[in-house]
């Protein structure tokens, strides 16, 4: 048997790139549509006010303007739905809407809509709007907002309190903590940071009278649950009035899931004015006003023996979820963080509580890993807080209480359905193997006897791809109500040629590549022959879009499970037009023949016209080569590894730079190596950049200090050293690729590499923790004996 | 980002930009652009009529004249850091210009437009302090030459009138030059700059200027550090024990990034790297 | 952030305070002021042009004073707003005699909002100082008018 080049395995270039990187790609600010308005939002300066009235005289006199609206004006549509309601937030539901109506909870909050002829009309008239506030008190901060007095931003949430959400087992724990022979504790704060896509949000919608329907072009990872989400729950309409569109995005990153306002006041804006209306925002506005993420402050304790080995975790978190409730805020640092807070690690005895917590800031939700490098971070970093307590090396604490390959499927206790699979210790042994930890410590050593300061840091880390199976995240109380399954269509046109097309939503990912691979090795025709669409609600069936690392397990599996469908029809039609029976027809590199007699062959291009042309069938059977599978997982992935951060800190400034990255992930099957290695790179870049440079600061007043990118320090090349990565693989049981997913794993993996890094390396100084980032200014007070930054 | 309307206008020569300049109320020149129209797009700046001087031939490009260099006022971050005569003659401004942000802003912003913007973070103003530089500006009235030391008043206070503009600056030749920069993680500005030039005689330091920007809320030069080291050999331990203390933190800025006590911290270190590293050269 | 300093006024301490007290004197002396117009006792309706650098813009806002103590101490509280965002300052001052002169001690709060906030950030404190000690010279100059036009 001949056999033509696999091409899942191939380190294939992207599709994608020619297109993009020589500007034809065709994004939402290149929608322009006959008669198009431009919008611009008024937006609140101050973080907490009441709206006491709205001028809008002058900037409707200036000609070109159209209309200028308020929230008021939008009262007939209802807030944004937040779909995500984990740990029972029904009660106190404060969303935003398309504008603010009374109150301004943050700074950048929306107050009044500018529309005009063109957006630089639209933008002069918008600092033509005056509006009169009345400053309210302002409070930013998780713990300052749960604290008597801190002023109160939603009369139906006591105490600023969205939620109060616990895991594991608290009396164990308790027991397990109090009868420990080491115990430590430490409040570890992961700092709010701002997603920072290259190409910022925004929405074009046009309304036509004569059929109700609205099309709606967004910046969005996830089109069909926005449809889903304006139609049912913000217009009141049906869904089959409303079709979104998600052209090609410039990133996301988490912060393109959402439903935003945007997409609600441009689609009311033009049903009232009858004519398309187009709202792009700018830098300044993605700061203020799209999404963030992380925000914890936890206190957390561990316990152990003093040989190493662990025996309780307590976490007691609180996350700041913003003035409003973003679309799936509560279930971030709830379902996708409280849940693999243990790690790695068998520990028999956890807990983790979760308040999430109303303060007048920019809304908080999912941003690349979302709540996994939460958890990621604060257990890796206090498994190396109890190995200095006890004094073993970090890696070999590790070591001892690794989940043991045979304990597979397993369950940490903590609500998670289990593990798929796991082997940690190779991924570990490579990675202190390629870094050449002994030598490195050995340097070390000796470094400090000269006054440098060498830090090594270790990560070892699980995640959670492949969200989500209804079987978990669908379960009562988790809040979602709903599986996210994903769905996948494919058919064989008359030439042969393989239209794919997918409810994920590539935004750089490489899916149109991935999935192209996929599809020639399952159907055995060459990767040229497979287009892959997405986007348009109009042209692919629902789907739940691409978050959470969910498009290789969950839609890639689609795709799988279709194109089996598709090769059963197409042997069924073959056997047919070569007159023998199904069983004896052999399917191979994309032709069928009867075994034995590989001359008697029909490839898919004759079978696929004979299904189109259709006037000799099998009886019963349909024309077309065409099938579709909607793939609700059983499980969700667990890829894991081991990365390895080596740092060296500037004695005089405390400086820190970072000599070395080592990373060995385990995402399972590889279906194309430049494509994970590229993931992994642009991940990793995102967790160090937490680590070292990145935080997001309001100030007391609610201001966003860090607004703009020249405060808000998004990581540069220079930061980094050429990463060095490397694979095990453990394939996943839960899919029939046995991928696992890894569009996170970097970022997950990361800040924690680098911090216990940098506090290794000042060890000398007495440092037992410190907060991200690790500014020279913090490294350099914790070096200097100050306290100044060292824990807040 | 979209700025407020403005009128644009491009002069052919000096004359003509400050006669233009002249003729609007709340005009501004244009020359790369990297301050002023980040500035106009945020609406922090609403300039009404701008002057564009980026086609002035006369104000760009690095001139020889014996043991003094002039720098064209358009002269681009760019050519100053490859300018093949400042490389081999008075090196400093060409290092200091290669460290200025990025490839795109050297490539656009200019030495003249920096300077004239006097932002307090810029890498420029260390540089021009420590050579004594002297800065040639032009008015409608004619022209002046304004001495480094006096060129910066204030936060982005300058010297220069209004209706006036810089054309050139003038360096004398320095090979012991050093700049020492710690960048700020986001702007790429200095959060401290320290630039020194020295002239090594006999083992000793016979001459010495140091200027520092960033640290505080004008660029400033260390003179008590300068006499303190005059006649000293350049070692380690004397440039330790000289460079600490130099600015008192309550004359420094501090803002999230880094303190006012960082600041002068940072002073003490990049001054003892630079003079070190100048002297070694000088 | 707080900010503070002292100027020594050459001006003897009631003609400082009836200088500070004066719409008229501030009118002149607060920088940038283009219009104050009385809105009720030691409060004002103020248009402010502000030009520092490369932030420049007309401030509508108000002027107040508060917590007087003649002729020891006053609060100043300055606050405007423009499309770009908004400043508000509140100054406590406190005069003292000292020789023939006053010595002004002064705090102030600055804060900004808006656009302003994220980019001015770094810029409030050195600029407040700038702004304040414009301010009081110019009030010194108005106190030894008045000392003069006294005698």
């Amino acid at each position: 048997m001949t056999t033509t080049t696999k091409m899942i395995g191939q380190a294939i270039k992207r599709r994608e790139d020619p297109k993009l990187i020589t500007g034809q790609g065709q994004f939402l600010d290149d929608v322009k549509l006959t008669g198009m308005l431009h919008a611009v939002v008024v937006r609140s300066p101050y973080a907490h006010a009441t709206i006491k009235g709205i001028d809008a005289s002058k900037a409707l006199a200036l000609p070109g303007v159209v209309a200028v609206f308020t929230g008021e004006d939008m009262s007939d549509i209802n807030p944004l739905p937040c779909a995500w309601a984990a740990g029972k937030v029904d009660n106190n539901l404060n969303t935003p809407r398309a504008l603010a109506v009374g109150k301004a909870m943050h700074v950048g909050d929306g107050v009044a809509l500018v529309v005009a002829e063109d957006r630089y009309i639209a933008r002069d008239a918008a600092d033509l709007v005056e509006v009169d506030y009345e400053p309210l008190a302002v409070v930013v901060d998780a713990k300052k907002a749960t604290e008597p007095g801190a002023p109160q931003l939603h009369e139906n949430a006591p105490s600023n309190i969205v939620m109060d959400w616990e895991c594991g087992d608290r009396e164990k724990t308790d027991a397990a903590i109090a009868a420990a022979e080491v115990t430590v504790r430490e409040q570890i704060v992961n700092q709010r940071l701002i997603p920072t896509p290259m190409e910022t949000r925004g929405s074009v919608a046009r309304y036509e009278p004569a059929t109700g329907e609205f099309t709606v072009w967004m910046t969005s990872q996830a089109p069909h649950v926005m449809r889903l989400l304006l139609a049912a729950f913000v217009f009141g309409i049906p869904e089959t009035s409303v079709r979104c569109i998600s052209p090609n995005i410039g990133g996301g990153f988490g912060q393109k899931i959402f439903v935003y306002a945007d997409m609600a006041f441009t689609m009311w804006a033009a049903r009232k004015l009858g004519r398309p209306v187009k709202f792009v925002e700018d830098r300044a506005e993605n700061y203020q006003s799209s999404t963030h993420g992380r925000d914890h402050i936890t206190d957390v304790e561990i316990a152990g023996t003093r040989d190493g080995r662990i025996t309780g975790l307590r976490i007691d978190t609180l996350a700041n979820l913003g003035g409003y409730l973003s679309t799936i805020a509560p279930g971030i640092p709830t379902t996708l963080y409280g849940r693999i807070t243990t790690g790695v690690y068998k520990i028999p005895a956890a807990h983790c509580r979760v308040r999430g917590v109303y303060t007048n800031t920019a809304m908080v939700d999912a941003y690349r890993g979302a709540g996994r490098p939460e958890a990621s971070y604060l257990i890796e970093r206090m498994v190396d807080r109890f190995a200095a307590e006890i004094g073993m090396d970090p890696a070999e604490v590790r070591r001892r209480n690794f989940i043991p390959p045979e304990d597979f499927p397993y369950s940490n206790g903590m609500g998670l359905l289990p593990y798929d699979s796991g082997n940690y210790g190779p991924a570990l042994d490579r990675a202190l193997q390629i870094v050449g930890y002994d030598a490195l410590r050995a340097e070390q050593a000796e470094a400090r006897k000269q006054g440098r300061y060498l830090g090594i840091g270790l990560s070892s880390y699980v995640e959670i791809c492949g969200v989500a199976p209804s079987a978990w995240i669908g379960l009562p109380g988790e809040g979602w109500g709903a599986g996210l399954w994903e769905s996948a269509n494919v058919r064989v046109h008359l030439t042969g040629k393989v239209v794919v097309t997918t409810g994920s939503l590539p935004h750089g990912q490489g899916l149109e590549t991935t999935f192209a691979q996929i599809v020639a090795d399952e159907l055995g025709v060459p990767y040229d022959d497979v287009v892959v669409e997405w986007g348009d609600t109009s042209g692919t069936p629902f789907g739940f879009g691409t978050y959470g690392s969910r498009s290789l397990a969950v839609g890639g599996t689609a795709i799988v499970k279709t194109v089996a469908k598709v090769r059963e029809k197409a042997k069924l039609l073959a056997a047919h037009m070569l007159e023998a029976r199904v069983e004896d027809i052999v399917w191979e590199d994309g032709k069928a023949f009867v075994k034995g007699s590989p001359d008697q062959v029909k490839t898919l291009g004759d079978i696929a016209l004979q299904a189109a042309v259709a006037y000799s069938l099998p009886e019963g059977m349909e024309p077309s080569l065409d099938e579709t599978t909607y793939y609700d997982p059983p499980n969700c992935t667990f890829p894991f590894g081991t990365h390895v951060a080596v740092v060296d800190i500037d004695a005089d400034t405390g400086a820190v730079s970072l000599r070395r990255y080592v990373a060995v992930d385990d995402v399972g099957t590889v279906i194309n190596p430049l494509i994970v290695d590229g993931q992994l790179h642009g991940g990793i870049a995102q967790g160090v950049a937490q680590a070292l440079t990145e935080g997001a600061i309001y100030d007391d007043d609610g201001q966003l200090v860090t607004g703009s990118l020249l405060e808000y320090a998004v990581p540069k090349a220079s930061l980094f050293p050429q990463f060095e990565t490397d694979r095990t693989v453990t394939r996943s049981p839960v899919n029939p690729l046995g991928v696992k997913g890894a569009g996170e794993a970097g970022t997950i993996a990361s800040a924690q590499a680098v911090m216990n890094a940098v506090i290794d390396a000042l060890q000398p100084f007495g440092v037992k923790h410190l907060q991200m980032p690790a500014t020279s200014e913090r490294v350099w007070n914790a070096m200097h004996g100050g306290t100044r930054g060292a824990r807040s | 980002m979209i700025t407020t309307e403005f009128s644009y206008q491009k002069a052919g020569s000096v004359d003509e930009a400050l006669r233009l300049l002249a003729a609007a109320p709340d005009s501004a020149l244009l020359a790369g652009g990297h301050s002023l129209i980040p500035s106009m797009k945020l609406r922090v700046t609403a300039a009404s009529a701008l002057v564009d001087i980026s086609g002035v031939a006369a104000l760009k490009g690095v001139s020889r004249a014996g043991d003094t260099f002039r720098i064209g006022a358009s002269t681009t971050h760019r050519d100053v850091a490859e300018s093949a005569d400042l490389r081999s003659g008075s090196p400093l401004l060409a290092e200091v210009a290669g460290v200025i942000g990025d490839p795109a802003v050297r490539n656009r912003g200019t030495i003249g437009g920096s300077l004239a913007h006097a932002d307090p973070a810029a890498d420029y103003p260390a540089a021009i302090i420590a050579l004594g530089a002297q800065i040639e500006v032009a008015g409608t009235s004619g022209s002046r030459t304004i001495a480094a030391d006096d060129f910066f008043t204030g936060t982005f206070e300058t010297a220069v009138a209004a209706g006036e503009m810089i054309t050139a600056v003038t360096v004398p030749a320095a090979t012991g030059v050093a700049y020492e920069k710690f960048v700020h993680p986001a702007s790429g500005y200095a959060v401290v700059g320290v630039a020194a030039v020295v002239t090594v005689a006999g083992g000793t330091i016979s001459s010495l200027r140091v200027g520092v920007t960033g640290a505080g809320p004008q660029a400033l030069r260390l003179t008590g550090l300068e006499s303190a080291l005059a006649g000293k050999t350049a070692d380690d331990a004397t440039l330790r024990s000289a460079c600490s203390g130099l600015v008192a933190a309550g004359d420094l800025v501090g803002d999230h990034q880094a303190s006012a006590a960082y600041r002068a911290s940072l002073v003490d270190t990049l001054a003892r790297r630079a003079i070190a590293r100048a002297a070694a050269r000088g | 952030m707080q900010i503070d300093g002292e100027d020594l006024l050459d001006a003897p301490i009631d003609c400082v305070w009836q200088a500070l007290n004066d719409p008229a004197v501030l009118a002149r002396c607060v920088p940038g002021v283009t219009a104050l117009v009385p809105t009720g006792p030691d409060a004002y309706d103020a248009e402010i042009k502000l030009a520092i650098g490369p932030l420049k813009g007309t401030f509508k806002g108000t002027v107040r004073i508060t917590e007087q103590v003649p002729p020891e101490a006053m609060t100043l509280t300055v606050d405007g707003a423009a499309p770009m965002g908004g400043v508000n300052a509140a100054g406590r001052l406190a005069l003292e005699t000292q020789g023939t002169g006053t010595l002004v001690r002064w705090q102030a709060e600055p804060k900004l909002r808006g656009t302003l906030a994220t980019v001015g950030a770094r810029l409030i404190g050195p600029v407040s100082k700038q702004q304040t000690t414009a301010f009081l010279k110019a009030i010194e100059a108005e106190a030894r008018q008045l000392a003069s036009s006294r005698r």
